[in-house]
């Protein structure tokens, strides 16, 4: 079989990356034993259901094959034998510590609902699910900063925020299964990252256990902490503060690290007061230069109270309407008889976010007005309650779901000048036509404000062709690269983009953070086979 | 069929979480800074008499509301949504819609004297019920000060012919909505348009009581006095029980299992 990756040139090199200190260490790591087992069972609070031992029983093993040992995507499987569900930060320090004298690796799960392979066992070492670690602990109606366990669900957090008034400022569409540690960890972006900025502004304190078992309390409370025998042994840390500039801010590292640093336990995150008042229209237009007019008006007619924008293309909408609408029927239906120039019109999503009803409502008439007598967007609807501001953005929760039943998806993240949205998609697109790789439909849809686009590309075959993979990933990175945008905007790196990184930092920049690694998980017990080449 | 009357109510939108301070009495429903939509019944009735007017080339559809001046906004999106004409009845900006103050037997007056002044009305289409006091009485009061045909919690209306249920061709005919009865249409941006440009008649209650001969006192004094409000009582936490006996024994203590 020809190498397809030879026949395409666009100057992307596979380079050989010198093996660094992690490949050679993590070949020293083994799987868990029996007498693992058992010490495990030892420090765990509820054996009978903080422990998975997958030799014990076809039905365990089945269990963790189904719910531990493949990802949300379903193209890693791992092979781990062992589950452990500690539900006090205590039981994950012992686990760390002994994990790290036994050269046990470890990989950290939580909703599990990750898109690169980054909480999938990559072979049999021992996975610490958070799902046990869930309580929040409390709200303060001053400052606004929230303070609870990692294993919370994220939708749980926005219901127990708004409760009392406030927004959880985080909100991604797999809110109702992925956990806040798993956020942290992966610096998830989300609907409103262009409003409330990301999680390395919002996150103001978190407590996270290294790989030796030492607990580090990054400006967060511990007084709620259960297990009050062990407190005495931490110093009393400063207690989630908005502000704080006393040292060097470690808790930067474990944003965005992927659970290769060390464990986060718990997080302080600074909610803003809850919006009384909301506004969602969806517009349509035929070409991006519609798209990049909108952009502008917006920030001009809407300021201060825009929330968030977001695109989705034709090819995607088609597959909502045809696997994903379920309660958006009838908008579907409104939306794609609206008449358009374009054969491949454009849909934006906008919202505001507001105190006042009357002022927000009045900036959001006069913006459509003059985007509309100006013939910037063809068409628009504006939802009048709740319901239909539901039913909008079900829309575009439905992008992911929806590709994911029309085939093979391969899936990339990207980040472009807001300028260039839309040529890679264009260039991909073409580029595949041009490749005799057959009945790819490339979709796009996204983030458009922080020019961050989610591009799929749907093979109607479900098999998932490796060269093909291959040749796909070619195409789209190096039209990426050669933008200098940047191949994860915010899914991370996983499993499956390791070895892009290589590629796209300097070499002081990955020695330093080889490093890094090597002063925080010396064994590299933590989530082996990931993140840095 | 020549004029639809669709009388409208807004109200506080029904995601919102209602907050009440129950030592202030009826004023202790938390009204500031509360996000308010046209009620979800009204929005049908909207949609029903649009698609009625659709299939009747001629037929009138007119909005009407009785508030404070915010209404021009819920009037606004029903003529958004293809109703022809408003009328706002303007109340002062501290009466209470949502009985306290405003209810049922005065709109019914109010809305009595409109139909009987706007004349060639053959049918009066309304939600079933406000969510806000959830009395469901307007549409039937409405009926009987009207002497009219009336039909309840329609989830389907046809026109001329068959089964189901049918509107006859007599005037002043009253029709309340429930929820199968349609899906309401989104505002679009043409019809945003247009609308900014559909007549809207704001006349204020006072003015309006004068002109349909009705006493003020008796619209503004309530018929009943509300004593109480308070929120509903918040879901008790339920307990854990480490074991299947544990749970035996907690269910046999609360006399559930023999």
């Amino acid at each position: 079989m020809f190498s397809l990756t030879r026949r395409l040139s666009f100057g992307l090199r596979y380079t050989n990356v010198p093996s660094r200190r992690n490949e050679s260490n993590s070949k020293k790591l083994r799987g868990p034993a029996a007498q693992d087992v058992s010490y495990f069972r030892s420090v765990l609070t509820r054996p009978s259901h903080g422990v998975l031992d997958g030799t014990a029983s076809h039905d365990v093993k089945d269990e963790i094959d189904k719910k531990y040992n493949t990802d949300w995507t379903r193209h890693y499987k791992g092979s781990s034998d062992l589950v452990l569900r500690p539900q006090t930060t205590w039981e994950v320090s012992s686990i760390l510590k002994y994990c790290n004298e036994n050269h046990i690796g470890v990989t950290t799960q939580g909703g599990n609902t990750g898109l690169c392979g980054g909480a999938t066992p990559i072979s049999n070492e021992v996975v610490l699910s958070m799902e046990y670690m869930n309580r929040i602990y409390k709200l303060d109606e001053y400052s606004g900063v929230m303070t609870c366990d990692a294993g919370c669900i994220l939708q749980s957090l926005h219901d127990y925020a708004e409760e009392k008034g406030f927004l959880f400022p985080l909100d991604i569409g797999s809110k109702g299964t992925c956990q806040i540690g798993g956020n942290v960890s992966t610096n998830a972006g989300g609907h409103h990252f262009f409003r409330f900025g990301g999680m390395h502004g919002t996150v103001v304190g978190m407590e996270v256990v290294l790989a030796d078992g030492r607990v580090l309390r990054l400006n967060i409370d511990n007084s709620e902490d259960g297990n009050n025998e062990r407190t005495h042994q931490f110093q009393q840390s400063s207690a989630s503060l908005r502000k704080d500039n006393t040292g060097y801010d470690l808790k930067q590292l474990f944003i965005g690290g992927e659970g290769t640093l060390g464990i986060v336990t718990k997080v302080a995150v600074a909610c803003p007061a809850l919006p009384t008042s909301k506004n969602v229209a969806l517009l349509v237009c035929n070409s991006y230069n519609d798209v990049l007019q909108i952009l502008k008006t917006s920030k001009e007619e809407l300021g201060e109270i825009l929330s968030a924008i977001e695109l989705i293309d034709s090819n995607t909408m088609n597959f909502i309407q045809k696997y994903g609408a379920g309660n958006g029927d009838h908008l579907m239906t409104e939306l794609l008889s609206s008449e358009t120039t374009s054969k491949q019109p454009l849909f934006i999503l906008v919202e505001t976010q507001g105190c006042n009803q009357e002022s927000d409502f009045s900036k959001m008439d006069s913006f459509l007005t003059s985007l509309y007598e100006s013939s910037t967007i063809e068409n628009g609807f504006l939802a009048q309650d709740s319901k239909q501001i539901e039913e909008i953005w079900g829309l575009r929760e439905a992008c992911n779901p929806s590709v994911a039943q029309a085939g093979y998806v391969h899936k990339f993240d990207v980040s472009i000048g807001i300028e260039s949205y839309m040529e890679v998609a264009e260039e991909v697109s073409d580029a595949l036509k041009k490749s005799n790789l057959p009945d790819l439909t490339v979709c796009c849809w996204g983030h458009v404000a922080d020019g961050n686009a989610h591009i799929n590309i749907i093979s109607g075959k479900f098999d998932g062709d490796v060269n093909e993979a291959e040749a796909i990933e070619n195409i789209v990175y190096s039209s990426v690269m050669k933008r200098k945008g940047s191949i994860s905007a915010e899914h991370g790196i996983g499993q499956s983009k390791r070895k892009y990184i290589g590629q796209t930092k300097d070499e002081a920049v990955l020695e330093l953070m080889s490093q890094v690694k090597n002063l925080f998980d010396p064994n590299f017990i933590l989530n082996p086979g990931k993140y840095l080449p | 069929m020549r004029k639809i009357l669709v009388p409208i109510k807004r109200v506080i939108d029904y995601a919102q979480k209602i907050r009440v301070d129950s030592s202030k009495g009826p004023q202790g429903v938390q009204l500031k800074n509360v996000k308010m939509s046209m009620n979800p019944f009204c929005e049908i009735a909207v949609e029903e008499a649009i698609q009625l007017k659709e299939k009747n080339k001629g037929a009138e559809v007119v909005a009407i509301s009785v508030g404070p001046k915010q209404c021009t906004e819920t009037i606004r999106t029903a003529l958004a949504m293809g109703a022809d004409r408003g009328i706002h009845i303007e109340t002062k900006p501290d009466v209470r819609g949502d009985y306290v103050d405003l209810q049922p037997w005065a709109i019914a007056s109010l809305l009595k004297g409109i139909v009987e002044k706007e004349d060639a009305v053959d049918l009066v289409l309304l939600g079933k019920q406000s969510i806000d006091s959830d009395c469901g009485q307007t549409g039937p009061l409405l009926a009987g000060l009207l002497n009219a045909p009336q039909a309840t919690f329609a989830a389907n209306i046809e026109r001329g012919d068959d089964g189901s249920f049918t509107v006859e061709r007599e005037t002043d005919t009253v029709i309340t909505c429930d929820l199968r009865l349609n899906t309401p249409r989104y505002p679009t941006m043409p019809n945003i348009m247009k609308a900014k440009k559909k007549p809207v008649d704001t006349i204020s209650l006072e003015d309006m009581v004068k002109e349909l001969g009705l006493d003020l006192d008796e619209v503004l004094t309530p018929q009943n006095e509300v004593v109480e409000v308070y929120e509903p009582p918040p879901r008790k936490e339920g307990e854990t029980v480490g074991s299947i006996d544990e749970l035996l024994g907690k269910l046999k203590e609360k006399g559930l299992v023999a």
